[in-house]
């Protein structure tokens, strides 16, 4: 809780910083396992494997190129 | 126990006060994005074409303002960092991926940050085998008090001499309705659209929207215990950090355009501060060199917390800075292992810079989209948010825009990276 109006003197609030507040509960994970695959993140995790591959690929080629393999193979 | 509150009479009392109370995590993000690298990649747009890439950073901020609001919404929400949140939804393998791509990108980072430390303090006289030891082992007692609140009124403190930048930028005289103008609307630079034009705007975009401060603002704002109720002002805290970091970066260009004004040629911040020493004297030329050094600062210990927050999270270890560095020896020692490791390296004689710095773009390639796109799955995951936290269908929208651009932007820079001979 960010402020609370102090009970005795309702013109006071009462403003605690969080670090000394009572801990809040939080939105947790715990039992609920991974998160559900609906069609939008099925698609964006492809995407995002695709991208990945993309990049492992052009990095492959970096490599060999500065290894000197791409010209000998040219 | 019961909690300890400070009293107020009005209410603008009350809202003044928690604003300063949750105050800190926004701020620092941003403005330690404005590390060694940003400066000198905003400096060299000044540098190369003037003031004519200044609109660059009026686009950027709407950017990093939701990207980051959506991390201290999610850090809020679940009390959690992203490294935990993306193990704990997409599982050990996409947890791992990010966490090892991070924790490599993160370092080399820190590389470049000491680099720039010993450049800079070399140029005013003072050797890297004593600037490099003396900076780490500050940053190291930095973090090792047992105290969040110390190690941030500290970093803040560090963020605001960055209002230097402002007496610089008004120093050098720039032409103010020029400033206003390209800030306002682009303009093409002589030569017109060039390959070099076109990578300089992506390495801008790159260099604003960096994948540690994901990580970073999720763990900052979690470990700072941000209550539900305290989300509009964490996002007046993200709002307040993005105004004033694409500020200081505009008044870096401004410094920049007079190295370019004046026909300086420079590869690094430290070589265009020399330049500009008998031009515009001491206090640009001593003003750059050492805010060069608090921007090294400030990334290197944003980032290196970045890294010991999020594998201490994975690692289900003590990971806070409340604790003692005895209660919690992982986590201080993933810090100090960073930072440490990240200065022994630069003080190696003929280290390779380049490929250091190159590495750095082509895995900040691979983790920023990835990353960006487990938060947006994150922010619209209703099992575990709820109706409350989930992103608005307008969020949507400009999220997934932002994403697909960067997605766009990412790919270019690090083919940019490793096919140069395709843009040639």
């Amino acid at each position: 809780m960010a402020t609370m109006q102090n009970s005795f003197d309702p013109q006071y609030y009462c403003v605690i910083h969080p670090l000394d507040d009572a801990p809040e509960e939080k939105c947790s994970a715990e039992g609920l396992g991974h998160i559900a695959m609906t069609p939008t993140v099925r698609l964006s995790l492809k995407v995002l494997r695709g991208y990945l591959i993309l990049m492992s690929i052009m990095l492959l080629y970096h490599v060999l190129d500065l290894a000197g393999i791409v010209h000998q193979l040219r | 126990m019961p909690a300890v509150g400070v009293l107020v009479r009005r209410t603008w009392q009350k809202h003044l006060l928690t604003f300063l109370m949750v105050f800190g995590p926004g701020l620092i993000v941003m403005e330690a994005d404005n590390d060694a690298g940003a400066v000198s990649t905003y400096m060299q747009a000044g540098g190369q074409y003037g003031m004519h890439l200044l609109w660059t950073l009026v686009v950027l901020l709407p950017i990093c303002y939701f990207v980051q609001e959506m991390v201290a919404r999610l850090g809020i929400a679940t009390g959690k960092g992203h490294a935990a949140m993306i193990y704990e939804r997409f599982g050990k393998w996409w947890g791992r991926f990010s966490l090892i791509d991070l924790l490599i990108v993160n370092f080399l980072t820190l590389v470049t940050e000491f680099a720039a430390i010993s450049l800079a303090l070399s140029a005013l006289g003072v050797g890297p085998w004593i600037a490099v030891p003396v900076a780490a082992v500050g940053l190291i007692l930095m973090v090792v008090t047992g105290s969040y609140l110390r190690w941030e009124r500290i970093v803040i403190a560090l963020c605001l001499l960055d209002l230097t930048w402002f007496g610089l930028a008004y120093v050098v005289h720039p032409d103010w309705a020029s400033v206003a103008g390209n800030t306002m609307l682009p303009t093409m630079p002589a030569g017109g659209i060039t390959s070099n034009l076109v990578f300089l705007v992506i390495a801008v975009v790159g260099t604003t929207i960096a994948p540690w401060q994901l990580f970073f603002q999720q763990s900052c704002v979690a470990e700072k215990r941000l209550r539900f109720a305290d989300l509009k002002w964490a996002r007046l805290d993200t709002l307040i950090g993005a105004i004033f970091t694409v500020a200081v970066a505009g008044a870096m260009m401004l410094v920049g355009n007079y190295g370019y004004q004046h026909h300086v040629v420079f590869e690094d911040p430290a070589q265009l501060a020399l330049a500009l020493g008998p031009i515009a004297g001491n206090f640009v030329r001593n003003g750059v060199l050492l805010l060069m050094v608090n921007a090294a600062v400030l990334g290197t210990t944003a980032i290196s917390l970045a890294s010991a927050w999020a594998y201490g999270e994975v690692k289900d270890w003590e990971h806070s800075l409340h604790k003692k560095v005895w209660e919690a020896p992982g986590f201080y020692a993933t810090y100090i292992v960073c930072v440490a490791a990240a200065a022994a390296i630069v003080l190696i004689p003929r280290m390779p810079l380049q490929l250091v710095i190159i590495s750095v773009q082509v895995f900040a390639g691979l983790i920023l989209p990835s990353a960006i796109i487990f938060l947006q799955l994150l922010l619209n995951d209703r099992e575990l948010l709820g109706e409350r936290w989930v992103n608005r269908p307008w969020n949507n929208v400009i999220n997934w825009t932002i994403i697909a651009v960067l997605f766009a932007l990412s790919l270019l820079l690090a083919a940019q990276v490793m096919l140069p001979n395709l843009f040639n």
